[in-house]
């Protein structure tokens, strides 16, 4: 679910159009996940779902000065993300796409967290991540999880959350940042196995 | 600070407010960590708890190989 209101990234989108390099890379940051799970839905392997990813974020940092902030910067991205993508596999020789034994595993569905299986390593990492996240909700408040679930899962805005939990929008502030805080301590042992190499 | 960074992922801040968050983040390491730890927690409760294993890093260094440029004449959804 995403957030669409068409202002939800504009202070970002806005830097960023006026050559914040910085504002572009939370930008990449934030997005970069999603926008690699829904090019997996045509590319099937893992390091041509990263070169368009790549593809499309280097569209949209020179084509920023278009964005006019009708849609959310998201489904501009995504739109951008499957040209990306179908521009790759017309690139693709045909029998690379529809090989011989497997015609059908063109368009394969995107396994959240896993990636075509070449890397054990980064799997299991998404298991444990997974895991560390759903067991760290356990442990929170309720009216924490609601605040946070209604933003990051049901892609309600902070506005509408207030309303549904009749609180002001400085307690939903504050509870979803409360939630993720708890979250990332709890995320904290397993990211220190990784190699640093985060933003 | 840490509830900025909060703000600053969900795009609740003002330009201004918006423009000082990342004037702190880009001065401390450990804000830039939040905001990626905080968006990979979103991201996991959507079912995608793929670690960022140096992933946007590469998009950024991409762009800075390449002297990628905000062009006005450029549509990134025209055909290729």
């Amino acid at each position: 679910m995403v957030h669409d209101e068409p202002g939800a990234d504009a202070g970002l989108v806005r830097l960023a159009q006026v050559g914040d390099a910085r504002a572009f890379e939370a930008l990449v940051v934030k997005y970069q996940r999603r926008i690699a799970r829904h090019v997996a839905r045509y590319v099937r392997n893992s390091g041509d779902v990263e070169d368009v990813v790549q593809d499309t974020f280097i569209r949209a940092y020179r084509g920023l000065a278009s964005f006019r902030g009708d849609s959310t910067f998201y489904s501009w991205l995504y739109r951008i993300a499957t040209n990306c993508a179908l521009s790759f596999l017309r690139r693709q020789p045909q029998d690379q796409l529809l090989g011989d034994d497997a015609p059908d595993e063109r368009i394969r569905p995107f396994e959240p967290g896993v990636s075509d299986g070449e890397d054990p390593e980064r799997t299991l990492m998404a298991g444990q991540i997974a895991d560390a996240v759903q067991k760290g909700l356990g442990h929170l408040q309720p009216e924490l999880v609601d605040a946070l679930t209604l933003f990051e899962v049901e892609g309600k805005s902070y506005e509408e959350i207030g309303r549904m939990l009749g609180v002001p929008i400085g307690t939903v502030r504050s509870r979803i940042f409360r939630a993720r805080e708890a979250l990332a301590r709890r995320l904290g042992p397993v990211l220190e196995s990784q190699h640093r190499r985060r933003w | 600070m840490t509830i900025k960074v909060s703000l600053l992922l969900d795009g609740q801040l003002s330009f201004e407010e918006t423009r000082a968050a990342l004037d702190e983040v880009a001065a401390r390491p450990e804000l830039r960590d939040r905001f990626t730890v905080y968006g990979l927690v979103g991201d996991a409760l959507r079912g995608l708890s793929v670690p960022d294993d140096g992933f946007s890093l590469r998009i950024l260094e991409r762009l800075r190989r390449e002297g990628a440029r905000v062009s006005p004449n450029y549509d990134p959804l025209a055909p290729d």
